[in-house]
Order: structure tokens, then C-alpha cells, then sequence
């Protein structure tokens, strides 16, 4: 091995705490960038071979009901590949020693479960036959919830009655990936499932023979979308067309490119600021480490190593810090990456995981990790460059100190000595003052800005359940009833309330922009239902007119004053104009909202129930539940307090092990910028520590010229650090928006707390390890050597 | 500078030092170094002590260890009652802040802090300091307070260390080579301030040197050679630091 080499060894092995501590920013690079896009090529790659093997349709519609014969008129429109009808009934279940109410939907399938388009994949069992009642395959996440096997009973109503169901075959399909009952907001695989039952039993069972209630169909290559749903829903207008749709509002496929979406902002916003901080760290480190060996530079230069020679050994010094980084980085993002994709199996149903991270995302990791530190390097290389021999060997003169703006306010509030050593050696170097500050802001700002999604999620719980709904039970029906249904539902013992909405849906149109929307409403005295703003501002209905939420009102481009065309699905399917009177700012969804005078004059039918909002007395829950489930109107009921706790373990399960993550990469920045910064101080100033040793001052004191110096700079950041989070906090979460939740930005005092806590126990505990070589200090030694 | 008592009466009166059997032994895995190998002696209060010797014979080891700044491997030390050898390292710093000035070759100022502030730094800490201004005026610096060590010469910046050694009222002044970077004239300066110290603050002076010539301003004089003292010579007078022939 050359000699110059095994300086390089020895160099890297001499400050080994300050290589690892920064190959612990490139590892955690490395590691976000290779989770993240991992988890997001594997996500991707497996859903588009799910959707490409079992034939995921293009366009769907729903329909009250049509002839089966519809679906060859439909084959007939241009762009349309393929088509395919089935009947889609929601069902309610009973379960033995399950009081609350569970739901499924009913998928049609053909013989053996065989169908040409979203086709069903079997796990375990057979496909039922197509005329053999009763004969359905579950799906396997409600199966897994609920303990079913094959051979399993389970009794249903069904359209109003009351069936025995027998499990022969469990599997999944690609238009349930991502499984939500009609009304809800997250999965609830334990009271939600999905069932396939062959067509002509189905048929039999609702009262369909030969009729269909919904279609799918497959696009030609380059067909307009736009032009077959209108298409469409032309045709199925006289059969109660609900409004044709494409992939981009099929709620389980919006829900999984949500999720690719937000992936997708992780892999471009946190790996960044790793490399960022990997940067500096480099630059201050090894700008360090050049100006201690300058001596020597100048030594090899004499000797007659060219500028080049000595340029390269240092940039392999970087290269080498940067490799340990890497290696750990690849690892921990392979490890993580199998986490992230094991938590999305539970949310997601995938008959198959493809997690497989390509060597692409591996070799582009190490080349920014790379990249980021010779980028850092090249500050240092520059001045071994610019070095004379001549220059390198006389020994550097004492630093020049100068009095600054800190000094004169040091002056009056009557600083020490050793203030004044801080505070002048803070103005010496100020770019690698400004560096740690920089860095240590920059990991309370990444802890913040991950920190401020719970505050979000819970602000979004907040708003949605405890301002706007009032009511305990939500009661769906089978379809839009009248004031008996009411009455029916008040008669219920423990009832205390009983209010109606309705949901009526509709294509609001402006110019060439359309949106399917259901329009809500409730009754005008409505207690139990309200409109709450994000600023918690009460919205009241207009009296005349449309109130459309902010998201839905940007899609259309429609202000409030705006004339909206209309066109109702539901009821006479009347098409008029409307002007939208207002807009609310809302968390959830594109929503439309009208008073009930309003809408029934859009309906222009006389069934103002669409679902009831029930208040009830907490102590007849169980008997209130019975009574509905035997009731042949009710479709299904929500409860409040059920969804908030499933609300809320979905956010213990997925978010605490994310927020665990970043804790975890927030501390290595802050491990990463303060072990390194005083380490450096430290060899700067051990000379002078130990001559205040040798002038009687005792380690503690001297040791706090060190933790001073660093607690100064770590307070320094905090503020910075607070602002550098609201920042990037805000753009994450306009970035997390989407068409399904706007995230608010709504931190708490607790999460800057928390933020601030967890940045500056890191950064005291690597000052202590630091502060720990005061002690050891050698007096004699360092005293000894000169500079 | 009136001589009012002999060189002997010094070098007897009540001791301020006292050391019997010193030894340091560096363990260098396979070899051993051994710096000072039994060192016996005693230092009067007041005196004028040179150290001389070839490299490496031990005097700088033998200083640290007198100073506190490091601990034999064997040998009892004491400074007036209190035995060094037993205190522990708060108690050492405590005696080198209560009675011990030290002066190095290399100045060892603190670069961020200008010339007073340095001298503050022991008189922050000090029972009876004088004032910092006044140990500047006493190495003829007076004018020179406000400048960072940066902005002085060699000489200037040794006075400025000479003048923090002083300023606390020091017991023991040590001075390992504090001349050895300077030229003739800046040297003489730097001794004059030192034997100042020793007359008007009655301060014990103990200095390491390489100049021969600089033996003459000690009342006695410690031969080194490889880790023992292997002579002692007694000066009948002393010279004063401007007639040494450096
Ligand atoms: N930390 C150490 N480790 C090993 N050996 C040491 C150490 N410090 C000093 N020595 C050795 O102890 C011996 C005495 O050293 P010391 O510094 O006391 O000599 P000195 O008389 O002051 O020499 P000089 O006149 O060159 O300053 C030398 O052989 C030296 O190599
Ligand atoms: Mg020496």
C-alpha cells in the first residue's frame, strides 16, 4: 500500500467518531431515499400487475337497473373495448355475538367466479357456482378479521330478506384494493366485506333477473375517457345512470395513487435535506482536517506530489465516509422499505406483495450520497490546491480575533472571560457556526414538519367528527324513504333524536370541467348536522343556491357567485343552472351541500330521507342495534365512536412507527452536526482548555467553554429550527393534500415542544461524550505539542 | 535591588518544596522511558532556582510534576505541610490556582481574548489578585491592553503570560524555556519582570533554561543528566538579568 494510502487509513481511523457520525447522515439518506422510492416502485409495480392480470376495468358506472342487454348497446360506443355488467348489493350481516352493525357488498360473478373484467383471485376454496344460492367467497381480509373459513356460514339480509350464506372460496379482486363502506373514511376490515356471488343466485335473491345494476368496461388505446363517459351516461340516463366514472374517482384506485402520491413527496422532500446536512458536515470536517495537516501539504508538495495527488487523497477521504454511509443506508432502507410494505398490506389488499428494490435504486442512492459528499469535499480541495509549498510550511499565526456586534452587548451585560471565548470563536469561524446552526435547525425542522401530520390528522378528526356530527348513529337506507321511516326509527326505545339528510347525486359542470358529486343536505331545524369551517366557524346552509367545498369549487373553477350547470342523477334527473353562493374550507372530500328545500327541488321527487342521523342513550346501544339490523329499510349504520377508534389505531399503528423512523434520523442529524462541531472545537481549543487547567481552572469549568460553545449554537437553532419546520411543515402538508383529504396544517405548542425536546436531548447528550474528553485532558501533552 | 540576606539563609529558610525519591517511568509497551529516576530535594521560599540540563534529562518532567500539572510514578512530594503526591485532581487544581504562576516557551495565551482579558482569566479566579491593568503596567504593557495576542510581538505576548503569572500574587512562579524563542533583548525584559516578581512579591522562581548565562540570576543552580539531579551549584551573589551575557 502507497504511503500516502495508509495516511488516509490512519486519518480516517484517528477521527472514526466523526466519520461514523457523518455516515450516519449519508446512511440516513441513503435509507429514506431507497425506502421510500422502494416502497413506492415496489407499490406501484405490484398494483399495475394486479390491474393488468386481472383485467382492472377503465371506466364503470352504476345504474338503479338496466337489461343485461345494455352492455352489447354499450360495446357499441367508440373506444370501448369491452364491457361487463353485474349487480353490486349491499347487504347487512348478522353475526352471532356481534352487536354492532356489519356490512358487505355483493359482487355478481359468473360460473365458478368467473368474470372477464376485475376478476376475482382465489386464495383459498372454489369459485361459487352461478345459480347455487347462497354459495359466496369473502374476502380475505374480512375472513382474516372475522375467523372465516371455507364451509362457514353466515346469515345476511339481503333486499330485505333474510338469507343463509355459505363461504366456499376466499379471494381478493383489483376494485377492492383499498375496501371502504359507502359513508365511511377508512377501512374496517372487521365490519366491512366483500362478497362474490354467482349471477343468476344474486339475481334470485334481489329481484334482478337478467338485469344489472353496474358495468365496467376497458378502453381501446388512445380512447377519450371524457367523450365515452358522457357517451355513457346518455345511455343510461332512462336506467338511473349514477354517473359514469373513470379509474381517477374509483375509490379504492384513488385511494392507492393517494397513497403513491404521497410516496412520492416523501422520496423528494426528506432525502434532500439529509444530503444537504451530509454536505456541510464534509465540508466543515475535512476544511478542518486541511487546515491541521497544512504542514504536511506543503511537505508533499515539496516532495513533488502534484496538486492532483494530494486533491484525490482527500476527495477519497470523502468518498470513504460517504461509502460507510451508503452500505449502512442501503441496509437500513432495504429493512425499513419491508416495514413500510408490510404496514400497506394491511390497508391494502394485494393477492401478492412485489417488494423488490431494483439495483437502479440502489446505484442512484450511493451516487447522490456520493455526489453530496464531493460536493462538500471541494471547499477543502480548493485550498490544498491554492497552497504553496513555501505557504503550508510556516506555521499558521495565531487566529485573528476581532471585537464584533455580540462584544459590545457581551460588554454591558458583563460577560466573563470565558463568554468572551465563546462568543469570539462563534465570529472566527462563522461559516462553521453558521453550519451547525443550519444543521441543528434543519433536523428540528424535518422532526416538526413529520411531527405536524398527527396534529393534522387529529385537527381532521376534530373538525369531522366532534364539530360537524353530532349524532352517535348514522342509519343508511336501502333507498331514499319518507317521514315514516322517521317516525319508525324515533319509536325505537333510546332513541332521543332522529334527523334526516340526503345525498343526492349529481354532475355539476363549468365550461368543459365536470365533477361527480353527491349533494348533502339535512333538515332545516337540523341539530345533529353541521358545516364547520377550518377555522371552526359555523356555515350555514344557503337558502337558495349551492355551498360547494373549497377543493371542489378549485376543480370546477367556480367562485361563490358563480352560476354551476347541474345535472341530477338521481330523482327526475332534471339538468338547470345554479348559482354556488358559497364556499367552505373542509378537510374531507369534494363536497356539495344544499338546504333540503333546494334539493328537493332538484330531485323533484318526494322521498327527503336518504339516511337518518340517530342520537341515542349510550345504555341502549346493544338493543338499538338489534332493532335496526331486523329492520328491512336500514342498508347499514355507522357509528361515531367506531370509526374514530379505528381512526385512531390506524394512526397508532402507521403513524408511531413513521414518527419512530424520524426521530430516529432527526437524532443522527443532530448527532452528525453536534458531535462533529465539537469535536472540532475541542481540537481547536484543547491547547487552551489546557492551559486554563494549567491557570487552576477546574474541568467543570473548562468543560463549559465547550458545552457553552455548543449550547449557544444548538439555542441558536431552535428559533431557526421552529421556523424551517412551520415552512417546510406547510408545504408537506399542502403536498400530502389530495382530492381525498386536504391535510390541515394545525401544529400544537406539544409538537414544537416534543420537536424541540428530542433535538436538544440529542444534541446534549453527543456535547456530553464530546465534553467527557475535557476530563481526560493531558495537560502536559498538549501543552507540548505546538499547534 | 537590595541584597538583605545571604543566598545560604535562602536556600535553608523554611522550605516551600520538598520531594524525596521522585520518579516518572513512561510505559511504552515493550520499553520503558524513565524521565526522572529518583529525585530528592527541597526548594526554599524565595528562592531563585535554575534548571539546567541536555535534552531530555527530565527537567521538564520534574516541573510538571512540582507545578501539579502531572503525577510521578513514585516519590512523595510536599508543599509547605500539604503532601501534592496525596491530593486528588480537584485539590491539585485548587493549589495551582491558590499559589502557582507557570510561564511556557510557547506564550500560551488564549488567541481570542486580547491582552488584559488574558490576565483577567487568572484574576476571575484568584483569592488576592491584583488588578489586571496594573500586572500589564508591571511587564510594561500598560498601553498595549486592549490588543488580541494576534496583534503583538513574541516578546510582547511572553510579558502578557509573565504578567497573568504574576497578577494572582503567585507562591511559586514555573517557567519552562521562557526565553527560548526570544532574542537577547526581549529576554532580558521577560527576566527582568521575572526577578521583579521575586523581589517585591517574594515569589519562588523556578526556571528551566538552555542558557547557561541565565544560571547566574539563581541562587542555586540544579545540573540534570538522564533523569537525576547530578549536581547543585550554589551562587555566592546574583547577577542582575541586564548583565547576563546571553
Ligand atoms: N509523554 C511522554 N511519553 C513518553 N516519554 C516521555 C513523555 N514525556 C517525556 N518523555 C520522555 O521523558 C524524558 C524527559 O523528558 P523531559 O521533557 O522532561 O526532558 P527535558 O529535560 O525537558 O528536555 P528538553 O530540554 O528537550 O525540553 C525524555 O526522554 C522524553 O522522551
Ligand atoms: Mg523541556
Amino acid at each position: 500500500m502507497k504511503a500516502l494510502d495508509l495516511k488516509l487509513l490512519r486519518d480516517l481511523w484517528r477521527i472514526r467518531g466523526q466519520a461514523l457520525a457523518i455516515a450516519l447522515v449519508v446512511g440516513a439518506a441513503t435509507a429514506t431515499f431507497v425506502m421510500s422510492l422502494g416502497v413506492y416502485r415496489s407499490l406501484m409495480e405490484t398494483r399495475d400487475i394486479y390491474y393488468e392480470r386481472n383485467h382492472f376495468a377503465d371506466v364503470f358506472s352504476g345504474m338503479t337497473r338496466a337489461p343485461r342487454s345494455i352492455v352489447g348497446r354499450i360495446e357499441t360506443i367508440e373506444g370501448v373495448r369491452h364491457a361487463e355488467g353485474r349487480i353490486i348489493q349491499y347487504a347487512t350481516l348478522d353475526i352471532p355475538g356481534r352487536v354492532e352493525s356489519i356490512r358487505t357488498v355483493i359482487n355478481s360473478v359468473g360460473e365458478g367466479g368467473e368474470t372477464d373484467l376485475n376478476r376475482l383471485t382465489l386464495v383459498a376454496g372454489r369459485g361459487p357456482r352461478s345459480s347455487a344460492a347462497g354459495e359466496i367467497v369473502i374476502d380475505e381480509a374480512f375472513a382474516d378479521a372475522n375467523g372465516f373459513a371455507p364451509g362457514d356460514e353466515i346469515d345476511a339480509l339481503i333486499y330485505g330478506t333474510r338469507e343463509r350464506l355459505t363461504v366456499v372460496g376466499i379471494g381478493l379482486a383489483p376494485d377492492y384494493i383499498y375496501a371502504i363502506a359507502p359513508g365511511e373514511l377508512i377501512p374496517d376490515e372487521s365490519r366491512f366485506g366483500i362478497f362474490w356471488m354467482g349471477e343468476r343466485a344474486l339475481e334470485a335473491a334481489t329481484n334482478r333477473t337478467e338485469a344489472i345494476n353496474f358495468i365496467s368496461m376497458t378502453l381501446e388505446r388512445g380512447a377519450s375517457e371524457a367523450e365515452v363517459i358522457r357517451r355513457l351516461d346518455v345511455i343510461l340516463a332512462p336506467f338511473g345512470g349514477t354517473g359514469a366514472y373513470g379509474r381517477d374517482d374509483h375509490p379504492s384506485n384513488a385511494f392507492v395513487d393517494n397513497e403513491l402520491m404521497q410516496l412520492d413527496v416523501m422520496t423528494t422532500t426528506i432525502p434532500p435535506v439529509f444530503l444537504i446536512v451530509s454536505t456541510f458536515l464534509v465540508y466543515i470536517v475535512l476544511g478542518r482536517l486541511i487546515s491541521t495537516e497544512r504542514e504536511q501539504i506543503g511537505l508533499l508538495k515539496a516532495f513533488g506530489y502534484t496538486d492532483g495527488a494530494i486533491a484525490w487523497h482527500y476527495l477519497k477521504f470523502a468518498l470513504a465516509i460517504s461509502a460507510l454511509g451508503i452500505l449502512i443506508g442501503w441496509a437500513a432502507g432495504a429493512w425499513m422499505g419491508r416495514g413500510m410494505t408490510a404496514l400497506y398490506t394491511e390497508y391494502y389488499r394485494f393477492p401478492f406483495l412485489y417488494y423488490r428494490i431494483s439495483p437502479s435504486i440502489f446505484a442512484i442512492a450511493a451516487l447522490l450520497a456520493a455526489g453530496s459528499a464531493v460536493l462538500g469535499a471541494m471547499g477543502g480541495v480548493r485550498t490544498v490546491i491554492g497552497l504553496t509549498p513555501a505557504i503550508a510550511m510556516a506555521p499558521p499565526q495565531p487566529p485573528i480575533y476581532k471585537t464584533g456586534f455580540l462584544e459590545r452587548v457581551g460588554q454591558k451585560a458583563g460577560f466573563t472571560s470565558i463568554g468572551h471565548m465563546i462568543v469570539r470563536h462563534i465570529g472566527r469561524w462563522p461559516v462553521r457556526s453558521g453550519i451547525t446552526v443550519f444543521g441543528v435547525a434543519l433536523s428540528l425542522g424535518l422532526l416538526f414538519s413529520t411531527m405536524q401530520f398527527l396534529d393534522g390528522t387529529n385537527e381532521m378528526l376534530e373538525a369531522n367528527f366532534f364539530r360537524a356530527q353530532n349524532q352517535d348513529l348514522t342509519v343508511a337506507l336501502i333507498e331514499a324513504g319518507n317521514e315514516e321511516v322517521l317516525h319508525n326509527l324515533a319509536s325505537i326505545p333510546g332513541v332521543l333524536r332522529v334527523e334526516a339528510t340526503r345525498a343526492a347525486s349529481a354532475r355539476l359542470r363549468n365550461g368543459h370541467r365536470s365533477e361527480r358529486v353527491a349533494i348533502e343536505s339535512a333538515s332545516s331545524n337540523t341539530r345533529l348536522w353541521s358545516r364547520i369551517d377550518a377555522s371552526g366557524r359555523e356555515i350555514p346552509l344557503p337558502p337558495a343556491g349551492l355551498m360547494l367545498s373549497g377543493q371542489l369549487a378549485a376543480k370546477l373553477d367556480i367562485r361563490a357567485g358563480d352560476r354551476v350547470e347541474v345535472d341530477m342523477l338521481e330523482g327526475r334527473r332534471i339538468r338547470t343552472q345554479i348559482p354556488v353562493v358559497t364556499t367552505i374550507s373542509e378537510y374531507i372530500g369534494s363536497r356539495a351541500y344544499a338546504d333540503s328545500v333546494t334539493l328537493e327541488r332538484l330531485t323533484r321527487d318526494n322521498s327527503p330521507v336518504g339516511s337518518a342521523l340517530l342520537r341515542i342513550d349510550p345504555a341502549a346501544r346493544e338493543d338499538i342495534l338489534d332493532e335496526l339490523r331486523e329492520m328491512p329499510i336500514v342498508l347499514g349504520v355507522t357509528e361515531r365512536r367506531a370509526t374514530l377508534d379505528k381512526f385512531r389505531e390506524m394512526i397508532d399503528d402507521n403513524m408511531i412507527t413513521m414518527i419512530g423512523f424520524y426521530i430516529a434520523f432527526a437524532s443522527a442529524i443532530v448527532i452528525g452536526v453536534v458531535y462533529n462541531s465539537a469535536r472540532i472545537i475541542f481540537s481547536e481549543r484543547a491547547r487552551e482548555l489546557a492551559t486554563l487547567r494549567v491557570l487552576g481552572y477546574h474541568k467543570q469549568e473548562v468543560g463549559l467553554i465547550l458545552l457553552g460553545q455548543i449550547a449557544l449554537l444548538v439555542a441558536l437553532a431552535v428559533p431557526v429550527g421552529c421556523l424551517t419546520g412551520y415552512a417546510l411543515g406547510q408545504s408537506l402538508a399542502a403536498a400530502f393534500s389530495s382530492d381525498l383529504f386536504r391535510l390541515p396544517f394545525a401544529p400544537t405548542r406539544g409538537t414544537y415542544g416534543f420537536s424541540i425536546v428530542v433535538v436538544l436531548v440529542a444534541a446534549a447528550l453527543t456535547a456530553l461524550i464530546v465534553a467527557r474528553r475535557v476530563a481526560r485532558l493531558d495537560m502536559v501533552r498538549v501543552l507540548k505539542a505546538r499547534d | 535591588m537590595a541584597e538583605t540576606t545571604t543566598n545560604r539563609d535562602r536556600s535553608t529558610a523554611q522550605p516551600a518544596f520538598r520531594a524525596t525519591g521522585l520518579r516518572k517511568t513512561y510505559d511504552m509497551g515493550e520499553t520503558q522511558v524513565h524521565a526522572l529516576r529518583g529525585v530528592d530535594l527541597e526548594i526554599g521560599a524565595g528562592e531563585v532556582l535554575v534548571l539546567l540540563g541536555p535534552s531530555g534529562s527530565g527537567k521538564s518532567t520534574l516541573l510538571n510534576i512540582v507545578g501539579a500539572l502531572d503525577r510521578p510514578t513514585a516519590g512523595q512530594l510536599w508543599y509547605e505541610d500539604t503532601e501534592l503526591t496525596a491530593l486528588n485532581d480537584h485539590a491539585l487544581t485548587r493549589f495551582r490556582r491558590a499559589h502557582v504562576g507557570f510561564i511556557f516557551q510557547f506564550y500560551n495565551l488564549i488567541p481570542s481574548l486580547t491582552a488584559e482579558e488574558n490576565v483577567r482569566l487568572v484574576t476571575d479566579i484568584a483569592t488576592d489578585p491584583m488588578p489586571a491593568a496594573e500586572a500589564l503596567e508591571l511587564v510594561g504593557l500598560g498601553d498595549r491592553r486592549a490588543h488580541f495576542p494576534a496583534q503583538l510581538s513574541g516578546g510582547e505576548q511572553q510579558r502578557v503570560a509573565v504578567a497573568r503569572a504574576i497578577a494572582k500574587r503567585p507562591h511559586v512562579l514555573f517557567c519552562d524555556e521562557p526565553t527560548g524563542a526570544l532574542d537577547s533583548k526581549t529576554g532580558i525584559k521577560v527576566l527582568e519582570t521575572l526577578a521583579n516578581a521575586n523581589a517585591e512579591l517574594g515569589a519562588t522562581l523556578i526556571i528551566i533554561t538552555h542558557n547557561a548565562g541565565i544560571a547566574g540570576m539563581a541562587d542555586r543552580v540544579f545540573n540534570f543528566l538522564d533523569g537525576r539531579i547530578a549536581s547543585i551549584e550554589v551562587n555566592e551573589t546574583r547577577i542582575a538579568p541586564s548583565e547576563i551575557s546571553w
